[in-house]
């Protein structure tokens, strides 16, 4: 287990396998740098260098009470990798994956390929699409999805530790704020990008629609379509690590 | 039941390392056994499952090679893991 102090901030990190480097980053509230180390992370170490990390705010990394805006966690992830060759491949899921395209539009030459998984577009829908966010600490139970209503009423551990991320990241974190701020990107935006990316959305995700944008207005993007909802790591687990596998064994940029 | 010596040892260094990761109120429940699931008895969260494996992989070095063995298994094989499922990995190993 690795800490690294990157941007300001206690990051936990570890790295599986050796070869070509893969930084693999996760989605906000619910995710952790787990989502990927139990699903792709372990078939694509076989051949790559995969540095897995908790983003600020979740896992085992420090929780500060700002900087959830993706160009500060772009920076987070700047800080991570620094130790890295020039160019490494990024793969996200969510959110992870708007940061992901934050640092690719920043530092296009220092990302040979990216994948970008179930990105919302524009970015402030994903906190209108986790409604139990916005309910305020004295209805947020309440607002929540039933299946996990159910397991926080049961007082299990698990869901009690879950409930208490969710309403520290809420209501102690400028995260909501933040996402909501964060500006959509427009075709002008996306232009800076030159890594040959690929898209991957659930055909039952309410995401698709930024998929196809994106896979439209990137300069050089594809989309594939796999069955499943926003949480393709879970719900087509064999499926995507395969796609992944593949994108990012071709080789040279495109 | 008794355990063979070299199990015993393991499991109390499982127990060990569960109790630095998630605390020592994870084991009011009673002591591990072979028989206790990662997920439905003691709970851990998945992050905390990572920190467990770090602090094996640490102890035991690279011939419990954690991670080539999770990724062999599919994900309902992975909650459904048991103490001694991971016990018996590391004793073939060690």
């Amino acid at each position: 287990m690795s800490f690294l102090e990157a941007n300001g901030v206690r990051l936990h990190t570890t790295e599986l396998g050796a070869g070509p480097p893969v930084v693999m980053l996760h989605g906000l509230l619910i995710g952790s740098l787990a989502s990927w180390y139990f699903t792709a992370a372990p078939a694509l170490a076989r051949t790559h260098a995969v540095r897995l990390y908790d983003l600020r705010g979740h896992g085992l990394s420090d929780r500060p009470a700002d900087g959830y805006d993706t160009a500060t966690m772009a920076a987070d992830l700047a800080a991570l990798i620094g130790d890295l060759p020039d160019r490494v491949d990024l793969v996200g899921h969510s959110y992870g994956a708007l940061v992901a395209l934050a640092f690719a539009r920043a530092h296009p030459a220092r990302v040979r390929r990216l994948v970008l998984v179930e990105a919302p577009l524009p970015p402030a829908t994903f906190a209108d699409e986790h409604g139990f966010l916005t309910a305020g600490p004295d209805h947020m139970i309440a607002a929540l999805p039933p299946g996990l209503r159910e397991a926080i009423a049961g007082g299990r551990r698990q869901a009690a530790r879950l409930l208490a991320t969710l309403r520290a990241l809420a209501y102690e974190t400028t995260l909501l704020a933040d996402l909501r701020a964060e500006p959509d990107l427009d075709a002008a935006a996306l232009a800076a990008v030159t890594a040959p990316t690929l898209c991957v959305y659930g055909d039952r995700s309410s995401c698709r629609p930024a998929g196809e944008r994106l896979a439209a207005q990137l300069p050089d993007a594809r989309l594939a379509i796999l069955p499943g909802g926003h949480y393709l790591h879970l719900d087509a687990k064999d499926a995507l690590t395969a796609l992944l596998v593949a994108h990012l064994a071709e080789h040279g940029d495109g | 039941m008794t355990l063979d010596p070299a199990t015993a040892a393991i499991l109390a260094t499982v127990e060990r390392l569960v109790i630095e990761v998630a605390g020592d109120e994870i084991t009011l429940a009673g002591p591990l056994t072979l028989a206790t699931s990662f997920n439905a008895d003691l709970e851990l969260e998945s992050i905390e499952f990572v920190a467990l494996a770090e602090k094996l992989q640490a102890h035991y070095g690279a011939q419990v090679d954690f991670v080539g063995w999770i990724s062999t298994k599919q994900l309902d094989e992975i909650i459904a893991l048991t103490v001694g499922d991971l016990v018996t990995f590391i004793a073939a190993r060690t």
